[in-house]
């Protein structure tokens, strides 16, 4: 493994700093940002020329979205300078930052729902489309569309934002970033893309993909993803950021996911990044523990049928739309299946309610953790024990709080979860461990289920393994689990076996041994 | 553990400490200070205020009841909710018992018992119209309010309902413990009954939860629906029992028995630290904001501030309050 020295690469941070480059569009020299006593970023030196891709990437809490949120103009550096195109600039706000043809897209939506997409892709810069401060509807939705029909983008903008599915918002925000871009003063802009991939389905990953190729010539991408492969994939330099500091400068047709990662983490992690050779085999799974037949939601998702094993972990994959999410909710009752039966552990059950499924044993952990997994103003104890309260009970109708911190202390030891105390806000805690306290409730309840829809989504490279290392060792205690998941790769590394699903039906299971894995190809070609 | 985690894990207890601002010192202790404030102020400007006659005679038996709203107001603002028709319940309430009483000669005892079930099922009422129905809590209980309101004028053809039962009257006043009107033991008990039922029981915990984030509470399993309808019943059966109070203590039920409880109320629990945007705060904290109401009240009566400015000084102190302890870290933008 490469050893990366700090007197290097202080020497490339530098570097830059000296050379005045032509034909950069954009160049951040000697950046330091604190936060308090917090360092998010110390000394951070880059350098994007026209046309060029570059990656960032970095654990979460590296630096990445502060270095964002400087070249938009959202927050100030404490020191060091910013120069487009050769000309010094100061960024005073996100219209500035536009004005210069700097545009990001959000990690976050950030889409008005209750507007139409037309009026999302033209919010605060309506111009010349409200004379008099009336909105010109008709000929607004005209020039989005054919806006985004210029981009290859087909999503219909009468619609409201609300109305469109995650990945249509996401594209409608790709496609407003690049607008804002076009209209930017300068001739080749500068679009900054946060996690634009995240819950982005296969074929709008290629579209988006093939439009940042195709605007090469025209502007200049800075590209913040988790998903290592897509940075190596789509960049033509990657920077790597760690603790505030950039640690790493690389070219990407001469790098591998391995190299990025073991300067993200520090160190390097092993080869067996699923842990395949911890997967159980056929002969040690155990009886079946969950019978599904013919579930079916309305004329949407289903029917399907399937059927897991004691310890068995079975994935699910789809493009975007084909159902999988909602499998899962019906699975756990969270949306009520039209017809159809479950059977749990040999007892038959109607998936009516989250609570009606908690007691038979199942537990679900949400993909959209900020909004449906935690409290996230509220402890590390209460959120572990939400789940458990009722076990909580003494005598007295009063909460037993002495277990519950027992049972929650029992958990941060069992899953490593890295807090400060039981009683720190779970909204301070990383991706890693608050996805940890997630999967420490259902720990605690001792569910042998779970149900779980993307569950390393906005986890750090390090903390992943933490979870399949988890997700292992659940199994090997007698936990089954249906693995939903977007990233291919991590379900072909975790499953026993694979359902696809395609238009809310279950086309194909795949069969998954350690020896035999399917590839990445022949999930795809069911999958479309 | 390696060097670096610890790292890590000391740079979060600093940012924690320090993310103690101001404005965390000011919900904490806030209520505290102002009270005393106040309190140094009265008693330097009037000679009656600082007495055991006027603290506990005064103060406590005029702010009893509306601890009692307050505090049932807690309990649907703790779950991101609010009851609008409290007030209105009193009104309601009262006038029911003293019907009871005075036209068809039921017992006290048992009006009161009739009057209670009544406000419990009101509250009942709201909560499975707010979860049923998916009826926002603030339209069906200002919905609630109006009903309750006008029902009670309507009964009576707008007049009062005097009744004499001596024994109700000498329950709410009356010293139990020498010194301590019965009014004000009951109110104690009753808030600390409330306190439990906040902080050490599955009910509480599930309110609290369901006021950050109800998606969270309801994937974790738990019959969210339950919960909710059972905060308002509580919200009904304290509102309920204050009504109880109000009418044993005045002898008497009039159409706007319950009038000019609401605003102070919901301005009593948010001055504690129960932020409107839920999941804080408790029942615990909400007798702050009554004392701090309660004793500018009766300081300015002592020192004869004209009443009408009263009205004005209160509701000064109720948007600082707001503005000074609002928990904004939820809310990036306020509509």
């Amino acid at each position: 493994m490469a050893e990366i020295k700090d007197s290097d690469l202080n020497q490339t941070a530098r570097e830059g700093t000296d050379v005045q480059r032509d034909d950069s569009a954009l160049h951040i020299a000697n950046i330091s940002k604190s936060f308090r006593n917090v360092v998010a970023l110390d000394d951070v030196s880059l350098n994007v020329n026209e046309g060029e891709v570059v990656g960032l990437v970095g654990e979460n809490g590296a630096g990445k979205s502060t270095l964002l949120k400087i070249l938009t103009g959202v927050q100030e550096p404490d020191q060091g300078e910013l120069f487009t195109h050769g000309e010094k600039q100061t960024f005073t706000g996100p219209l500035k930052a536009a004005k210069e043809g700097i545009s990001l897209v959000h990690q976050e939506q950030d889409i008005v729902s209750n507007l139409s997409g037309a009026e999302n892709l033209f919010l605060g810069r309506e111009g010349d489309l409200t004379p008099y401060g009336y909105v010109n509807k008709e000929r607004m939705i005209d020039e989005a569309q054919q806006h985004l029909e210029s981009l290859g983008i087909n999503i219909d903008l009468s619609l409201r934002a609300g109305d469109l599915s995650f990945n249509e918002r996401q594209l409608l925000e790709i496609a407003r970033a690049f607008m804002i871009a076009k209209e930017g003063a300068t001739e080749t802009p500068i679009i900054m893309l946060d996690e634009p991939t995240a819950g982005l389905e296969e074929e709008s990953r290629d579209l988006l993909f093939s439009l940042i190729n195709d605007l090469r010539d025209r502007a200049s991408f800075i590209f913040v993803s988790h998903e290592l492969d897509e940075v190596i994939e789509i960049s033509d330099r990657i920077y790597v950021l760690k603790d505030g500091q950039l640690v790493n400068e690389v070219s990407a047709s001469e790098t591998t996911q391995e190299v990025l990662r073991t300067s993200m983490v520090g160190r390097s992690l092993s080869d067996d990044y699923y842990l395949t050779s911890k997967q159980l085999s056929n002969t040690e799974l155990g009886e079946e523990v969950l019978a599904v037949d013919e579930l079916l939601y309305r004329d949407e998702v289903g029917p399907f049928s399937l059927s897991l094993r004691e310890g068995e972990i079975l994935g699910v994959v789809g493009v975007d739309g084909s159902g999988k999410e909602r499998l899962g909710r019906m699975l756990y009752g969270d949306i009520t299946p039209t017809s159809g039966s479950v059977t749990v552990l040999g007892q038959e059950v109607f998936p009516d309610s989250p609570s009606t499924m908690k007691t038979t044993g199942m537990g679900y952990i949400p993909k959209d953790r900020k909004n449906e997994g935690l409290l996230l103003y509220q402890p590390v104890r209460t959120n572990t024990s939400i789940a458990i309260v009722d076990k909580m009970m003494g005598k007295l109708p009063l909460l037993d709080i002495g277990l519950e911190k027992r049972e929650t202390k029992e958990a941060v030891e069992k899953l490593d979860i890295k807090t400060p105390s039981i009683e720190t806000l779970v909204r301070k805690l990383s991706g890693g461990n608050q996805q940890k306290v997630v999967l420490g409730r259902w720990f605690a309840n001792e569910s042998s289920i779970l149900v779980m829809d993307n569950v390393t989504r906005g986890v750090d490279v390090g903390a992943k393994e933490d979870v399949y290392e988890l997700c292992r060792e659940f199994t090997r205690q007698g936990i089954s689990m249906i693995f939903i998941a977007d990233e291919l790769q991590e379900v072909i590394g975790m499953a026993n076996r694979i359902a696809v699903m395609y238009k809310g039906e279950i086309v194909d299971i795949v069969d998954a041994p350690p020896e035999d894995k399917p590839t990445e190809k022949e999930l795809i070609e069911l999958m479309v | 553990m390696s060097i670096q985690d610890t790292n890590t894990i000391t740079r979060w207890i600093q940012e924690q400490q320090e993310k103690r601002t101001f404005q965390d010192w000011v919900i904490d202790i806030g209520p505290f200070v102002t009270l005393l404030g106040l309190m140094i102020l009265f008693s330097l400007t009037s000679d009656r205020f600082l007495s055991f006659q006027n603290l506990l005679g005064n103060v406590a038996v005029n702010i009893s009841v509306l601890l009692l709203v307050a505090l049932a107001g807690t309990f649907p603002i703790m779950q991101q909710s609010i009851d609008l028709s409290v007030a209105a319940l009193v009104t309601f309430v009262g006038m029911t018992i003293a019907v009871l009483i005075s036209n068809f000669g039921v017992g006290g005892p048992q009006a009161i018992l009739i009057g209670i079930i009544l406000g419990t099922l009101v509250g009942v009422f709201n909560g499975v119209l707010f979860t049923k129905g998916k009826i926002p809590s603030f339209l069906v209980t200002l919905g609630t309010l109006s009903i309750l309101e006008g029902g009670a004028g309507f009964v009576t053809g707008g007049s009062s309902v005097v009744f004499r039962e001596p024994g109700l009257r000498e329950l709410v006043i009356g010293q139990f413990i020498p010194g301590v009107p019965n009014i004000v033991l009951l109110t104690l008990l009753i808030y600390g009954f409330t306190i439990f039922l906040a902080l050490r029981t599955k009910f509480g915990r599930y309110t609290y939860a369901l006021g950050e984030n109800e998606s969270v509470v309801d994937l974790s399993g738990v019959n969210v629906d339950r919960y909710k309808i059972g905060v308002f019943a509580i919200s009904g059966l304290l509102c309920a029992i204050a009504g109880a109070m109000l009418v044993a203590r005045i002898g008497s039920g009039s159409p706007g028995m319950g009038q000019g409880l609401l605003l102070p109320s919901i301005a009593a629990v948010v001055m504690g630290g129960t932020a409107l945007t839920g999941g804080v705060g408790g029942p615990h904290r909400t007798i702050l904001g009554v004392l701090v109401i309660g004793i500018l009240r009766n300081g300015m009566n002592l020192t004869g501030v004209d009443p009408f400015f009263q009205e004005m000084v209160l509701g000064g102190v109720v948007i600082i309050a707001v503005a000074l302890s609002i928990d904004r870290r939820k809310i990036d933008i306020v509509k």
